[in-house]
């Protein structure tokens, strides 16, 4: 950039003097704007938000906007389904050589600041889902009340700060990579139905802000968690620990309709320089058992190109003492280890779009058919690997 | 002839501003405020919606200049370490997740300097160029 604006300067050096001449020559009096603000008497400082000056603050009460993401998946796995989550019944792999279903979805985003203090958000997405089918879904629906700026409550669905790039993971353009890493992310639940409390603060030069949250949604029940964020120049540190009752497959529990107790203590770190940037998060999962993720991802950014290169895995799970493992079924879901190594690009290639390419080599625990799906009853693909392909288009609008 | 070589001067003129539009870009508080001198840290989390008040505890309201404007690529470039795609996605994440809003956006230099110097609560950065006694600058990147 640096260069950049030193080629300006001097372009700069070369005109001043031209124009001079120019002006001179044809003998015209230059006539020196005087710029002056006569009007710009100033008011006393306000120290609230609500009585500030309409100049400063005026926004429309609404602001309509969305994104979306138009992506192609294909794996050379044919005896099963690569998926960003479990839930989705088909994906790139056994089912068809290419997929739209992991990458690609649209999103109409409402907010409305009704005072300084009172504001709301409506997200409807469409994208695939657990029915086979892109019918659009309320992903987010809130209200929001500021005692001030930065204390403020919500009621309604909520996203879930777990990971870094949790509430965000369905806006492509807001990461560099196709979608955050699989291995890690697959864990992530991803909205609660309930109430949360936030407070910032400044800690020196550090921003602070800490969550608490209490919420349901449909397989979860007395869902409540905390989650801290420590902003320090270009870097970020996240903790948060949450706790729920989930309804508990009864091949795992060996007990239909069990609700068990499940906590996530999640960690999380970026530094972004700007020119690059590097990120690790790690989750551990207790429920029936314990299982452990994480990745570490770093990518350089070269004028509009981001090239990125990402290591993800989830260990095997081992039952918590007090269960045990009711059937060889139980102990093949519990178990998903598997670990992968990304490579890709983003290439920013106009305002508010962007085009990403990612190779993933996904390698299959040894005990374990991963996240795969619609692997048929009698196929072990355990200690193998496969590949991935994803090419996605993302636009915020 | 006469208009001929003014067209050409001025044509010059505005070439030369657009040029020191992209180099001189400098962040100014009202010469009514107490604030005489910000970091680009403090700038940055002013204008990323990071705090909401300059150091001294006083109410900040930033105040942009259009997406695509040369001097505001030039000052998320230089103070935040991020151009414009990058700026963009770090609001579609607070946007999106209900978090904030981007600033208040201006249409151009004089409107920032104007509104900067009416209130000790703004803050804006502007060309170098354009300053004059109603503002004060309080960061050259």
């Amino acid at each position: 950039m640096s260069v950049f604006f030193d080629i300006k300067t001097e372009l700069m050096h070369k005109t001043i003097p031209l124009a001079v001449f120019l002006f001179a020559a044809c003998n015209f009096a230059a006539q020196a704007g005087t710029l002056n603000d006569s009007d710009a008497g100033a008011e006393k400082p306000v120290n609230n938000h609500a009585s500030a000056p309409a100049a400063l603050t005026e926004q429309p009460m609404f602001r309509f906007g969305g994104f979306g993401s138009l992506g192609a998946s294909r794996s050379n796995q044919d005896q099963g389904d690569y998926v960003l989550y479990e839930s989705l019944p088909k994906g790139a792999g056994r089912s068809g050589n290419w997929t739209a279903g992991n990458n690609t979805r649209v999103a109409a985003h409402v907010s409305a600041n009704f005072t300084p203090a009172v504001s709301a958000i409506l997200q409807v997405d469409s994208e695939y889902h657990s029915d086979d089918s892109y019918s659009p879904r309320v992903e987010l629906v809130n209200v929001k009340y500021a005692f001030d700026p930065d204390f403020y409550m919500r009621v309604g669905r909520l996203a879930l700060p777990t990971f870094l790039d949790s509430e965000n993971h369905d806006v492509g353009y807001s990461y560099a990579w196709v979608n955050p890493p699989v291995d890690l992310y697959q864990l992530s639940i991803h909205s609660t139905d309930g109430v949360d409390a936030t407070y910032r603060s400044e800690i020196g030069e550090a921003v602070n802000s800490i969550k608490a949250m209490y919420g349901s949604r449909s397989n979860a029940k007395e869902m409540w968690g905390f989650f801290d964020k420590l902003e320090y120049g270009q870097a970020t540190f996240q903790i948060g620990y949450q706790e729920r009752q989930s309804l508990t497959l009864n091949q795992l529990s060996g007990v239909s309709e069990a609700w068990i107790r499940n906590s996530d203590l999640s960690v999380g770190a970026s530094y972004d320089r700007g020119n690059w940037f590097a990120m690790y998060e790690w989750l551990q999962r207790r429920s029936i058992f314990k299982i452990n993720a994480m990745y570490v991802s770093g990518g350089y950014r070269i004028n509009e190109f981001t090239p990125y290169v990402t290591y993800s895995r989830i260990a095997p799970g081992t039952f918590l003492p007090g269960y045990s493992a009711p059937t060889a079924a139980a102990v093949q879901l519990a178990n998903r280890s598997q670990r992968t190594t990304s490579l890709g690009v983003r290439w920013d290639f106009m305002r508010n779009t962007d085009f990403k390419i990612q190779y993933d080599r996904v390698r299959l625990g040894d005990n374990s058919n991963g996240y795969l799906v619609n692997v048929p009853p009698d196929v072990s693909l355990h200690g193998s690997s496969f590949h991935v392909i994803t090419a996605v288009v993302d636009f915020v609008f | 002839m006469f208009r001929k070589c003014l067209m050409l001067s001025l044509l010059l003129a505005a070439t030369m501003l657009a040029a020191s539009a992209r180099a001189e870009v400098v962040v100014v508080v009202s010469s009514k405020s107490n604030i005489t001198r910000l970091t680009a840290e403090q700038t940055t989390k002013i204008f990323l919606g990071k705090v909401v008040t300059f150091p001294n505890g006083v109410t900040a309201f930033p105040l942009d200049q259009p997406e695509g404007s040369a001097v505001r690529d030039e000052f998320y470039s230089k103070v935040a370490r991020k151009n414009a795609s990058q700026l963009t996605a770090y609001w579609a994440k607070i946007i999106f997740t209900g978090d904030g809003r981007p600033p208040k956006t201006l249409t151009d230099n004089l409107s920032v300097r104007k509104a900067v110097a009416a209130s000790p609560n703004a803050i804006g950065y502007i060309d170098k160029s354009v300053v004059n006694r109603s503002v004060r600058v309080v960061l050259e990147p």
